[in-house]
């Protein structure tokens, strides 16, 4: 999508304008072709001062975490294959850019022209080298948080290479919600064990059990807080966020019997009184 | 003796867990998750593409294929479908079904029935949101063997339109003067053959919900 009226028409018209290769004047080519590299350059780098030394681009890769590797930690291994400027025998041209040149064509009678005028450099031809990273997933990271390795990015021939970046995306978990560093999750209880109590193990991120009890009645929507069960604070691990479980109550699928009505239910407490009495208790 | 009778069971313990945590399975596959750059052989020309829309056909982003090796803007990441099949790091088989999406903008590899400006073939663009397209995202990994080697040239075939990516050779003029148009053809040949160079290759690893302690 371009703003430009003059780049739009000729972006419209390239496609047919392919086969016909030569047709167009050079100045115009070179000025477009090194203004949409610098462009791009200059704004894959804000923060970049000295425009001084080109740079190359940044890379950012996305890495996909689970919340069991907020909880605990995880080393990510990666191989990084990148072009490296290397030294070649003979002289390029470099630092390429364009000069208004002004030339006499007769007395009293002047044209300026653009010129692309670069400077003589040692050779470089890139090559492919390899090495191993490691990126550290710390415990309680963040969504967007990013971890950078300088000079990991694209190379540039005339100047430094970019950055690598990984941007963390902590991935949905399937039982657990994350609130900062809170853990929300829903449990479901049976009528009777809403109505009399219940023990039960909650299998956390790194497989260890939160034991919950409950003797009172729990009501459908209760709320239970786990104090130190949640994810650890990423600027000190050593605190936790809280574990906030939600009750839901399990009513029965199919009504109740006459039988059940009355309390011949063996499951009911033995305190002796019906299913009737007990929720007319309520 | 008696010794010999204890040390068997532990060694073969060790034995299971080494196999189980010490090997990688394919070191050298291209695995999901992975940003990396696609070298067409036979033409050497890398899979790119750009803030350019096709000015004919389906007027989509175009996808072209550029001779430089350091541009940022030929990085592809190698994702599973939209259900969430390929897990990080997971590496990818032979006949699989993948999506390509551009690092840059966001826009997945796709293809669909409109003729390609140069060739008139089949147009390849790039398309979606945030990674998120169609149906007409998904391509699958064609290669000899188990898994996508990086060493292997391998084929894409769309699933959907059963064309190959391929490059014959047509070169754009200005203003992207020297890209060669990228496009899919039903017929399987050289032209269809691409190669992972540089990227960011995340190492193949084993599920560690499989290995449960013995």
């Amino acid at each position: 999508v371009l703003s430009d009226e003059e780049k739009r028409k000729q972006y419209d018209a390239y496609g047919e304008e392919g086969l016909k290769d030569g047709h167009q004047s050079s100045h115009g080519d070179i000025f477009s072709h090194f203004f949409g590299d610098f462009g791009f350059m200059f704004g894959g780098n804000p923060r970049q001062q000295d425009r001084n030394i080109p740079r190359g681009s940044d890379i950012i890769v996305d890495l996909e975490v689970t919340l069991e590797e907020v909880y605990s930690g995880n080393f990510v291994e990666v191989v990084r294959n990148k072009p490296v400027a290397r030294q070649a025998p003979g002289k390029r041209k470099c630092n390429c850019r364009q000069e208004m040149r002004t030339t006499q064509l007769g007395p009293g009678r002047f044209q300026m022209t653009q010129e692309v005028v670069c400077d003589e450099c040692p050779n470089v031809k890139l090559v492919n080298e390899e090495r191993t990273l490691e990126v550290e997933i710390e415990p309680g990271v963040r969504d967007g948080m990013e971890y950078p390795f300088i000079g990991e990015g694209e190379p540039h021939v005339d100047g430094e290479p970019g950055d690598l970046r990984f941007r963390i995306k902590v991935l949905k978990h399937p039982v657990f919600e994350r609130r900062g560093d809170d853990l929300y999750t829903n449990v479901t209880i049976s009528l009777v064990e809403a109505l009399t109590g219940f023990e039960m193990d909650i299998s956390h991120l790194d497989g260890h059990k939160v034991h919950v009890a409950r003797d009172k009645i729990t009501k459908p929507g209760a709320k239970l807080w786990k104090k130190g069960e949640g994810l650890p604070n990423f600027d000190n691990n050593n605190i936790k966020g809280s574990l906030i479980i939600t009750f839901d109550v399990e009513f029965p699928k199919e009504q109740l019997t006459p039988e059940q009505r009355e309390g011949e239910c063996s499951e009911l407490p033995r305190a002796g009184k019906n299913l009737a009495q007990l929720i007319q208790g309520l | 003796m008696r010794g010999g009778r204890r040390l068997f069971p532990l060694l073969l313990l060790a034995l299971l867990r080494g196999l189980c945590h010490g090997r990688e399975p394919a070191p050298g596959a291209v695995t999901c998750g992975s940003v990396l750059k696609l070298l067409n052989t036979r033409h050497s020309v890398r899979l790119h593409s750009h803030e350019v829309k096709y000015g004919s056909g389906s007027g989509q982003q175009s996808v072209t294929g550029v001779e430089a090796s350091d541009d940022a803007n030929s990085y592809w990441r190698i994702r599973g479908k939209s259900d969430g099949s390929c897990q990080r790091g997971t590496p990818v088989k032979c006949g699989q079904a993948i999506r390509l999406t551009h690092v840059n903008t966001g826009k997945n590899l796709h293809t669909h029935h409109f003729p390609s400006p140069l060739s008139n073939n089949q147009e390849v663009s790039a398309f979606g949101d945030d990674g998120e397209g169609d149906d007409l995202d998904i391509w699958t990994v064609q290669c000899s063997g188990t898994y996508w080697e990086r060493e292997d040239a391998v084929r894409f075939k769309h699933v959907g339109t059963e064309v190959f990516l391929s490059i014959t050779g047509e070169q754009y003029g200005h203003p992207i003067r020297g890209q060669r148009e990228v496009h899919g053809m039903p017929a399987a040949n050289h032209h269809n053959y691409w190669k992972a160079m540089e990227g960011v290759f995340i190492k193949p690893s084993v599920d560690p919900a499989k290995h449960d302690e013995l």
